[in-house]
């Protein structure tokens, strides 16, 4: 099929069945249509272009599957492309069991299982291949016993991704097994966990005797850090995709920049000191925009840019620098909070919240570490519990 | 302006690195910095067949026609180099300066000069207090009779020392002018003023009484010289964002051998972050000014925003990787006759020519409307 026939047929099928209109009306009726029309694109193969028939896919290449999905974007139509952004399917796809994949990829794909990652523990954060979860093989299912933590949309999800222990006895990345696990059972029990900010986005979740059926292990026993690596490296090329918007990567001017907003309506703009402050936290947010559109520009030109990977550790300085101006900027109104302070409610969340992004997705420790060691070529750090039992191994 | 193909650039980018790895390598920056020049009068020589000291230059005047964006590559070599010489002062600010006040007899005099490599050329702008503003201006200007005649003082001029013309700022009765002076003439006096960094040229020039010639302005003059000391600040970015890179490299190679407690040290998480956190520096830095370069070339309207925020990015960037670079290295880059303190000194240096970081943060933040 030519790029032309197949932009002809996408576009008549899309004037045939999208119903933009079906996007205005309200929250309520919204869900029970929006599951009709996936289920259509799905049915119609559109929803993962590049994959097989087999698997309600087309078996496009990524050129004629980009146009599939340019054709979705242009009628602002949800549902194609899944097969780069849906994590979940992907990762089955890639990993499962015949039976799993039959049983969930169409669901998957239509967007009605819910999901949520069972991978961090308490004792299990930047270090995540130090699990303690622990899942026992008997007969035709396995046994979990564990704790895992930073878990959101888990009081909904239909399933988990799950990283648990099935070896105790190799060196920690060797005994991993990864797991779709059942999160509606008695042994799940999903608490919400109360952040610094006085929200809750995530959950705690305690495991107890919860079962798993032999058919939801991906990939072999033991093999579970490598499907860890598969599905991390869906998850970073989703937020890839995400931060190769539509956008140039250089900061448009919508009006005055918020910092200078916010200082002059306190008073503070003429302050040298602060306008020294509010000039430097502005360049680091443009800088990043820079980077960002260069590294953009390099993936354009086929040359991989190690600059990607300097944008997390950038964010993470802009966020804590904006909010430490903004406080700046408030002085002692910053002591105040509730709807009456909305100023000093933004500047003080804004302070606590920058941990979401130095802390969260691996800690901007960890990253430099990366950066150090896949960008820069420095050795690792030697690693004293990289070869022994994991039995062996120190926790705490 | 016009502006060179992408082969062209990449092949002028590939020449002037084997050029100055030849010829400009760190024991030929040692040996010219020593010398009362401070440059390499073969190497400039080269530099100026090659087209580089009158890459801005337009080619009716001997010159490349090339624009911003290509003088911001080339000055990335040239600052991973620590390039000596008076390509800043001459093919980049005086040549600018001549270019955007558009007197055409004084382009025709001096600019094939200049590109030829055979003129060097100069500007003063500032006083002693080296502000490089409207306000710093610190030479007066006064005519007796068909005659103009300088006094007082102009401070921090690049290669003062070296000029063959000095265009001099000074304050007239009827506001800004430029004028034309030659080093030799009665009544100036150029002393060498001795710079921190030793691969830097700056002098003092008195004037006293000193003849000068007027050069016509077909634009206010101060917009003239903003021209020029914008593309000069989009030079020294590429220079410092250059330089940067240049040490951060050379630095992270030493991480990788330099060997302590049985491991190399760049594998100790201490020096890793470090190193980390200096990549992003100088990717910034490098961004900025090619940013810059970009949308000078486009006269955009945010030019001025994204020259400011290059300025003092670059500069802190430059200033923190080489500080941090001798850290990391320890003792041995705490000697004479290891580079990293020449990439400090440069980096100190750069920093302060035409504002200091915090004045630009200052311009930056005004362009933005604050």
């Amino acid at each position: 099929m030519t790029d032309e026939e197949l932009r002809e047929e996408v576009g008549a099928w899309l004037a045939a069945h999208w119903k933009p209109a079906a996007r205005e009306t309200g929250a309520d009726s919204m869900a029970p249509r929006k599951s009709a029309w996936m289920a259509k694109v799905v049915e119609a193969g559109w929803a993962a272009p590049r994959w097989p028939r087999q698997w309600l896919g087309r078996g496009l290449d990524d050129h004629q599957a980009r146009i599939v999905e340019m054709e979705f974007a242009r009628v602002r139509a949800p549902g194609s492309g899944q097969d780069r952004t849906n994590l979940w399917a992907n990762t089955l796809l890639a990993r499962g069991t015949e039976a799993l994949k039959a049983r969930l990829i169409a669901p998957l794909l239509r967007g009605e299982v819910g999901m949520c990652l069972l991978y961090s523990e308490p004792g299990a954060g930047s270090d995540l291949a130090g699990v303690r979860t622990r899942a026992d093989r008997i007969d035709n299912h396995f046994v979990v016993n564990g704790q895992k933590v930073w878990t959101s949309s888990a009081a909904t999800a239909d399933y988990g991704m799950l990283i648990a222990r099935t070896d105790w006895d190799v060196p920690k990345h060797r005994g991993i097994s990864f797991f779709f696990l059942p999160m509606k059972q008695p042994g799940v029990e999903v608490l919400p966990l109360r952040q610094i900010t006085n929200e809750s986005h995530f959950n705690e979740v305690f495991i107890t005797d919860a079962i798993v059926p032999a058919e939801n292990l991906l990939g072999e026993m033991g093999e579970g850090w490598r499907v860890l690596q598969t599905a991390l490296a869906y998850e970073r090329s989703v937020m890839g995709e995400a931060a190769r918007g539509p956008r140039s990567g250089v900061a448009e001017t919508k009006g005055e920049e918020v910092l200078i907003a916010l200082a002059r309506e306190a008073g503070a703009l003429s302050d040298p000191v602060m306008r020294q402050d509010i000039a430097r936290a502005i360049g680091y947010r443009e800088l990043n925009a820079l980077n960002t559109a260069r590294a953009k520009a390099d993936l354009a030109q086929g040359t991989s840019s190690p600059i990607m990977s300097l944008g997390k550790l950038a964010m993470s300085r802009i966020l804590h620098e904006e909010a430490r101006v903004r406080t700046a900027i408030l002085g002692a109104g910053s002591l105040m909070e509730g709807p009456d302070h909305p100023r000093a409610e933004d500047a003080n969340f804004l302070a606590l919240n920058a941990y979401f992004t130095s802390i969260g997705g691996g800690t901007d420790q960890i990253q430099r570490n990366i950066i150090g060691e896949r960008v820069l070529g420095l050795p690792k750090e030697p690693e004293i519990d990289r070869d022994i039992p994991f039995r062996e191994v120190r926790g705490g | 302006m016009a502006t060179l193909s992408s082969e062209e650039s990449a092949a002028l980018r590939h020449s002037l690195d084997r050029l100055l790895a030849d010829h400009g390598a760190e024991a030929d920056v040692r040996r010219v910095m020593e010398t009362p020049s401070g440059y390499d009068t073969n190497l400039w020589r080269r530099l100026a067949e090659m087209g580089v000291v009158g890459l801005i230059i337009d080619e009716d005047y001997g010159g490349s026609g090339a624009g911003p964006v290509e003088l911001e590559m080339v000055m990335e070599s040239a600052g991973g180099a620590l390039l000596c010489g008076p390509l800043l002062a001459s093919g980049v600010l005086a040549a600018e300066l001549l270019r955007a006040l558009g007197d055409d007899a004084a382009r025709s005099r001096l600019l094939p000069g200049i590109a030829a490599g055979t003129t060097i050329a100069t500007v003063a702008m500032t006083g002693d207090h080296g502000l490089w503003t409207a306000d710093a201006v610190d030479v007066r200007a006064a005519k007796s009779g068909e005659t103009w005649r300088l006094d007082s003082v102009g401070g921090f001029v690049l290669h003062g020392q070296n000029a063959d013309v000095i265009l001099v700022v000074a304050n007239g009765p009827d506001g800004l002018g430029v004028f034309e002076i030659e080093p030799g003439a009665p009544g100036v006096d150029i002393k060498a003023m001795p710079t921190f960094d030793h691969t830097l040229r700056l002098a003092r020039i008195e004037f006293n009484q000193a003849e000068a010639r007027r050069l016509d302005a077909k634009v206010p003059v101060w917009d003239a010289v903003q021209r020029a000391l914008d593309l000069a600040l989009v030079a020294l970015a590429g220079e410092q964002a250059g330089g940067a890179r240049r040490c951060l490299s050379f630095t992270v190679d030493y991480a990788r051998s330099r060997i302590q407690f049985g491991r190399a040290i760049g594998s100790f998480q201490a020096i890793k972050h470090m190193a980390a956190d200096l990549l992003l520096e100088s990717e910034s830095a490098t961004s900025a000014a090619r940013h810059a370069a970009d949308r000078l070339a486009q006269n955009a309207s945010d030019a001025p925003a994204a020259i400011s925020l290059a300025a003092f990015a670059c500069a802190d960037a430059f200033t923190t990787v080489t500080a941090t670079s001798i850290q990391m290295h320890g003792g041995v880059a705490f000697t004479w006759i290891h580079p990293a303190h020449l990439y400090l000194r440069r980096a100190r240096a750069d920093a302060q020519l035409f504002g200091s970081p915090s004045a630009h943060r200052e311009r930056y933040l005004q362009a933005l409307g604050g």
